[in-house]
Order: structure tokens, then sequence, then C-alpha cells
């Protein structure tokens, strides 16, 4: 398949230095303008991976990488599979028996598809932020210090600084700063889902994985978050599923498109927005079907 | 037209009877509730009020309890009550705690529901059979093991060994509670696997995403989520742990005194009167046993009140 073979020579270059933590890609020649990163860190390398709901394949031999410091979106059809990629990449279905992905994922080359991965280090590593806002039952400063508390033991004044950059940096800190103590289900549904990513990036991870953020937002709340987004990219490597296609087209520097299972094509957003060249690309941006 | 009148006629007829009508039976049943409750109570302080005159206040405070004499006194009763029902608890909600946080989060799919059945078929096994059981197989047991083994260690450990010491008889407190704590185990359990099962996956996915594990996801995020269901579960459970009867008359010993050892015979105020109602001669001895049936009712009052209590500070705590 065309679109997936593009996928692959863009992973290519990697091969050789596999295994370092770090891979240097040159840049590309269709590197978009106003982009003057010309040094492409691959965070994550997708290779050849199929995902199983018991028997039902429910992905199929996906091949991607994500960069650093870059936001990459997933977008399709519902059922498409783009939840479900997101998900393989902390993990989390493995809660669920019966669940299961072959190949290989690499994240600093380190294959975390491997059963000896110990998954709360990946989890801590790879930070998730949910469809709903999902405060826990408890004031708003714990709700940030919950991950910072499983890790660290940190004097209280240590732990008040990182609950604070974190409260700052997901852009809820004045909001907030003078009712910490009151629960993180007062919050407005767009505060909460900040509060989330707060209490996401308080654990200092390296890729933020972003299931729909703003679904359940309304559309200035929605604004913030897509604002927050662009902000949080020059830390971290981001990967964001959506629906919503002008989301994709604004807050993302590379575009997944999936189909049916399947990765389709994956490129600048830039060009998947206005040069796909697969036919069923084109028919899902300009709204055919989906 | 003429059938669509015809059919509306008697449908709006119905409402206007039917709707009355019912509104009354409903409202005649809740209050029949409230006529019930009442009727116990007046009965209970009307049957209790002679040993209370007599007594007075002191009735709470002394443990002598002899027919012979009229002497009465609540405090053997009471103590023993509160005794078996808080040994119960210690046993029994963190068992409990642990087989539904195996049955929801940790049990393969295919022993789940078997499991779930034969916890729920352990709330329904008589409490007669739990109290022949306790006297003829568990008793023993303890006699011969588990109570010279307390006496032996924790007796002997200062301060704290005088409650942990004297005879192994095998029939006591401790025996009591141990029991108690196995009949409400299911009742607690089963409340709270089902309020486990409450949760929202994708809260407890976004612990999980944080790097948590099984047991900080259940006891940090979880409980806290279902505290008000969990508690409530566990009142389920202590309330009928402080008014078992059979099973506890069956391993208690029934001794009307207060003594400082776990492992010494003691008394129930359920246990006292099944065992002492026929017997009951004298209007001061019937009178009293009124009286310890009134305060059990009271205590069961008190223990809910804490309950709601205990639920006001905890929400304001996580401030929902």
């Amino acid at each position: 398949m065309n679109a997936q073979q593009h996928a692959t020579t863009g992973a290519a270059p990697s091969n050789a230095t596999l295994g370092a933590p770090r891979i240097e890609v040159k840049a590309r020649a269709t590197e978009p303008e106003g982009q003057a990163r010309p040094d492409l860190v691959e965070k994550v390398v997708i290779r050849d991976m199929s995902f199983f709901y018991k028997d039902f394949e429910a992905v199929r031999g996906i091949n991607l990488a994500l960069y650093d410091r870059h936001v990459t979106a997933f977008i399709g059809p519902s059922g498409c599979g783009k939840s479900t990629l997101l998900r393989t990449l902390n993990r989390i279905y493995d809660l669920y028996p019966g669940q299961r992905a072959t190949g290989e994922i690499l994240i600093d080359g380190h294959n975390i598809l491997e059963p000896g991965q110990d998954l709360n280090l990946l989890r801590a590593k790879v930070g998730m932020v949910f469809q709903k806002p999902t405060p826990f039952p408890m004031s708003i400063f714990d709700n940030v210090a919950f991950g910072i508390r499983l890790y660290e033991k940190l004097p209280a004044a240590e732990l008040e600084e990182r609950v604070e950059s974190a409260l700052r940096r997901a852009a809820l800190w004045e909001e907030v700063k003078d009712k910490l103590k009151q629960s993180g289900l007062s919050l407005s549904g767009g505060q909460q889902q900040r509060l989330c990513i707060a209490r996401a990036i308080a654990v200092r991870p390296e890729i933020l994985l972003l299931d729909e953020p703003a679904s359940a937002l309304d559309p200035i709340s929605t604004q913030k978050i897509e604002e927050l987004i662009s902000e949080l990219k020059s830390d971290y490597c981001i990967a964001i599923v959506t629906h919503n296609m002008q989301q994709a087209a604004r807050s993302s520097d590379y575009t997944a498109f999936m189909y049916l299972g399947e990765l389709v094509e994956f490129d600048e957003t830039e060009t998947i927005f206005t040069k796909p060249r697969d036919r069923r690309t084109e028919d899902y941006i300009t709204g055919r079907f989906g | 037209m003429t059938d669509i009148a015809a059919r509306q006629l008697p449908r709006s007829s119905n409402g206007k009877i039917g709707d009355p009508l019912f509104r009354g039976v409903a409202t005649f049943f809740a209050v029949l509730v409230l006529v019930i409750l009442s009727g116990v109570m007046i009965a209970l302080v009307h049957g209790a009020l002679p040993a209370l005159g007599h007594f007075g206040f002191g009735f709470l405070l002394t443990d002598s309890w002899n027919p012979v004499t009229d002497k009465f006194g609540a405090l053997a009763p009471i103590v023993g009550t509160l005794l078996t029902s808080a040994i119960a608890m210690l046993i029994g909600i963190p068992l409990a705690f642990g087989v539904a946080v195996f049955i929801t989060e940790l049990c393969p799919v295919w022993l789940k529901r078997p499991l779930s059945t034969i916890i729920e078929l352990l709330a329904a096994v008589p409490s007669i059979i739990y109290g022949i059981w306790g006297l003829f197989v568990f008793a023993p047991f303890m006699q011969s093991y588990v109570e010279p083994a307390i006496v032996n260690t924790l007796g002997n450990v200062p301060g704290i060994g005088r409650f942990f010491a004297g005879p192994p008889l095998g029939i006591g407190i401790l025996t009591a509670g141990i029991i108690l704590g196995i009949m409400v185990l299911p009742f607690i359990s089963s409340i709270m696997r089902d309020v486990f099962e409450t949760v929202p996956l994708i809260l407890k996915e976004s612990a999980y995403g944080l790097g948590s594990t099984t047991w900080e996801v259940m006891w940090q995020v979880v409980l806290p989520f279902t505290r008000i269901g969990v508690v409530g579960g566990i009142m389920l459970g202590l309330g009928r742990a402080l008014g078992e009867t059979m099973a506890v008359t069956f391993v208690i010993g029934n001794a009307h005194r207060v003594q400082t050892s776990i492992l010494a015979p003691g008394t129930t105020i359920s246990a006292s009167l099944a065992n002492e109602f026929t017997e009951a001669v004298g209007d001061l001895y019937l009178s009293s046993l009124f009286a310890l049936g009134f305060i059990l009712f009271v205590i069961t009052f008190i223990v809910l009140a804490i309950a709601k209590l205990m639920l006001v500070q905890m929400s304001k705590r996580a401030g929902t």
C-alpha cells in the first residue's frame, strides 16, 4: 500500500541507528514553511503493529513514527482504530483480558510490547488524557499531586512547587490558586479537563496521549485546550485522537488518517489537508463520508 | 372518530379514580412503616420503664445480673455487644474489601460468577447453622489451637497482655466476634463488589494511566469514589452483627460479667434476651430485659447516626 510504504520510508533512516535512545532523522524535503526544525527526533516508532480484541483484528500492520516536540493527530471515521492505536502506546489495553498487540512499538528505541515491560513506569513516562474529564474524588491539589506521590517522596514545599508548575503549565493556576483545597469535581468541564492535563504532566512524562480531549467540552474550553496543546508541544511528544477535522488541522504538525483498522496516509498536516494522495483521505477530509 | 372517543372515555375516567387510589394506597404503606416502628418503640419503652425507673442511669453502668436479689445492670451485655461487633468488623471489613477487590479487579473472568455465588451463599446460611458449627467445630478448634497461641504470645506482652489472658475455653467474646465476622463478610463484600463495579472504567483507566498499581487505584481512587456505598455496606454488616442472636448465643458463654480478657465468656444484649425471656419471673426481671432491648435499639440508632455524620465529614473532605 502506498500510504504504508510512505510511512515506512519516513521511519527508514532510523534502521541503522536502532537502539540508540534518540534517533536523528535528516530533514525531509517537504518541510513546510515556518517549520524551522530540521532535527526531527523519532520518539515513538511503531513497526508492523497489529491489535486484537480476542480474535478480531482491529488494527492492522501499522508502521508509523511520532516525532518528539511535535503533535501528531490521528483522524478517521468512528471504529477505524485510531483510539485503539493510541491505547497501545501506554499499554492501557493490558487492563482487559483478551486484548493484545503484536509487532513492535519502540519508545526511545525500547520495545514496550515486550512481556517484561514495567507497565507502571511506562505509564509514568506516557501520560494520557481521556474523552471525558476524570478528576479523582479529592481536592484539586491532591489530584495533581496524585501521580507525583506515586513515584516520589517530596518534601511538602517541593511538592507544592511541582503542583503549581503543573497547574501553570496547564493554564489553570490563575483560576484555581485560591481554591486548591476544593474538590476537583467542583470545577467546570473545561477546567476539569485542564486539571487532568496538569495531573498527567505533573508526573513529568515524555509523551502525552490525548484521546479526543475536547469532545465533551464547549467551544471556548475546546479552544483553550487547543492553545494548551500547542503550548505543550515544546516539551512533549504529543499524540491526539480527534473527530474534529479543524482541530486536527489547527493543532497538529503531522496527521495520520486511519480507515478500517489500517493506516491509509501519514504526512505533514498541511499536506494531508491540502494535497492528500489517497482518495479515501480526500473523501474523508472533504466530508464525503465518516 | 367515534371509535377514538369511545376508547378515550374509559381511559380518562380510569385516571380520575386510579391515580388518587394509587396515591392513597402508597401513602398508606409508607405511613404503616412509621406506625409499626413507633409501635415497637412505644412497647419497648413502656416495658422498660419499671426497670429504668428502679435502677435509674446506673442500669447502664453496673454488671450485676442477679434474678434472685432482683439486681440488674446492663453493662455486661452492652460491652459484649459492642466488643463482639467491633471484632466482627475488624475481621469482616478487610476480608470483605479483599474479596471485593479480587472479584472486581483481579479475578479471571471464568471465576467471577462462581465466586460471587459462593460468597452470596455464605449469606444464605441460617444463623443457627453458624451457631452449631461454632459450638461443635470452631470453638474446640479455638480452644486447642488458636487461644493457647494467643495466650502464650499476646498474653505475655506487658500492658495489653491482660486483654488476651485467661484459660482457653474456646467459647467467649473472641470466638463470637470471629463467627460474626464470617457472618457479616458476605453482606459487606457483595455490596462493595456492586459499588466497585459502578466506578466508570475511564476513571480507573486514568488512575492506571498515571502508573498506579491496582492497590493504589483501589485504595486511592475507587474507594473514595464509592465511599457512600461502602459505608452503607459496612453499616448493613454492623447492624447484623449488633443484632445477631442465635450464633452468638451458642458460642459466647452467656456470662453476665465484664472481664478484661477477650477470651473470657461474656454475653450480648440479643443473646441475653434469647436466653432469658422464657425464664424471666418477676416484673423487674422482665422489665430489665425490655430495657436491654431498648438499649440495643438506641445503640443501632447511634451507629446509624455516626455513619451519616461520617459520610458528611468525608464528603466535606472530598468536597463533593
